[in-house]
């Protein structure tokens, strides 16, 4: 029933997840220029090749887009965009996984939201 | 203009003992190759073949369709920078720094001085030492230097960084994407320090016991292993479900086992379904060494 899934990611989506904590942190803003390809993999020491297929993940999720001759930008709204992705992620990574193991411990649906309001108020 | 380096059938034998048997390999220009191989599994060898320093037996070796021997146009554009030695049949290699560094200008026609200057400044070569008396380090540095410099469209590397500490091994690396980035040349690097060096390949060739055994992008060739972690009925009934002969390597303590298996990541997570074990990926390090260790060896789950 649960086979999880714990791999160390591939460095392409590490690139891709690296540039989209940038962005939600203010360190790219929305219409500026993203390091390239190059840039990245002397940065990382990793092959451009990996470096241009983070990029791409994010150009395809809109994220990023291309301006000709120049380079990658961040794409208006992408702040937006990657808070969502990342709340959708959370709630499988996260969410579910706390529901299913109260189950296993017998614990009720109002146990588990009094201990999830005490923990809010830390 | 961008031309391959192909190799097929090649057969090499020294007196009786064969060493190669039949290498195909197909070297796409302006990727970043990373060859590994245990000790005595042919890599130098076949580099040596690839560049025509070394004679073969069977097989054809060709770069952009025509053939490599004794082809001065193709050698112009292949580089293969050796290890050098410190003694020769007569005694101790008295040669010097600089008489490799004008020696290569000479040979390789797109040999840049000026940045195999700015190299060997980095690295801190004295020009005027001989070879027998250079470190192991700098031995390395100078056949990197070599490599570099000569500006070849396809560069060869045999352990270039078998003699640096891991603070010169960075450098390397980036040295490397720095030219890579500007020439978008052809590299084909041999290492025993996998690690450290699977990000900067693209595409990894093993080449195990003088055979080809997996010549492929370095992340699909990772992601075809995956760790198989649980109680031992559980993972033998996944293993079972999945097809035993995928297993490459077990390991159990007590009742926990921990198979690696060989099959795409979609059907372990379909065989592993309603199973209770982790799944979790493995480096390419761990990959040669499954792949490459004494077969049989505890391999059944």
């Amino acid at each position: 029933m649960n086979a999880s899934f714990n791999e160390a990611s591939a460095i392409y989506l590490q690139i891709a997840s690296m540039l989209e904590d940038d962005i939600l942190r203010g360190i790219l803003a929305e219409e500026e220029q993203v390091p390239s390809t190059n840039e990245l993999a002397r940065a990382y020491s990793i092959n451009p090749a990996t470096a241009a297929k983070g990029i791409n993940l994010l150009v395809d999720e809109g994220v990023l887009y291309k301006k000709r001759g120049i380079g990658m930008f961040v794409a208006p709204g992408a702040r937006g965009a990657i808070v969502q992705k990342r709340k959708d992620a959370f709630y499988e990574a996260y969410v579910t996984q706390l529901v299913r193991e109260a189950k296993a411990l017998d614990i009720t649906k109002e146990e588990l939201a009094a201990m999830i309001e005490k923990a809010a108020q830390g | 203009m961008k031309k391959e380096l192909k190799a097929t059938g090649v057969v090499k034998r020294y007196g009786k003992k064969e060493v190669l048997h039949g290498v195909d390999v197909c070297i796409e220009p302006g990727v970043i190759y990373g060859l590994i191989g245990r000790n005595g599994a042919g890599k130098t060898t076949l580099m040596g073949i690839l560049t025509a320093q070394n004679t073969f037996d069977e097989g054809e070796v060709t770069y952009g369709g025509q053939p490599v021997w004794e082809n001065r146009a193709a050698l112009a554009e292949l580089c293969f920078s050796r290890e050098i030695p410190t003694t020769l049949l007569m005694g101790q290699n008295t040669s010097k720094v600089r008489d490799y560094l004008s020696a290569a200008a000479v040979y390789y026609p797109h040999w840049d001085k000026e940045y195999a200057q700015r190299l060997v400044d980095r690295f801190g070569l004295d020009r005027k030492k001989s070879v027998s008396k250079l470190s192991k380090g700098m031995l390395s540095m100078l056949t990197i230097v070599i490599a570099l410099a000569s500006r070849a469209p396809v560069t060869i590397l045999d352990e270039p960084v078998a003699g640096l500490d891991v603070v010169a091994r960075e450098d390397f690396y980036k040295l490397l994407l720095d030219d890579y980035a500007e020439t978008n040349r052809t590299f084909i690097i041999s290492t025993h320090i996998i690690e450290e060096a699977a990000n900067v390949f693209e595409r990894v060739l093993v080449l195990h016991d003088g055979r080809m055994l997996v010549d492929a992008p370095t992340d699909e060739f990772v992601q075809s292993f995956t760790l198989i972690t649980g109680h031992e009925d559980e993972v033998a009934a996944v293993c079972s479900e999945l097809g035993v002969s995928h297993a490459v390597h077990t390991e159990r303590m007590g009742r926990q086992v921990q198979t690696a298996v060989r099959a795409p990541r979609s059907a372990v997570r379909a065989a592993a379904e309603g199973h209770d074990v982790d799944l979790e990926g493995i480096n390419l390090q761990k990959a040669f060494v499954y792949l490459t260790q004494a077969n049989g060896e505890g391999a059944a789950c």
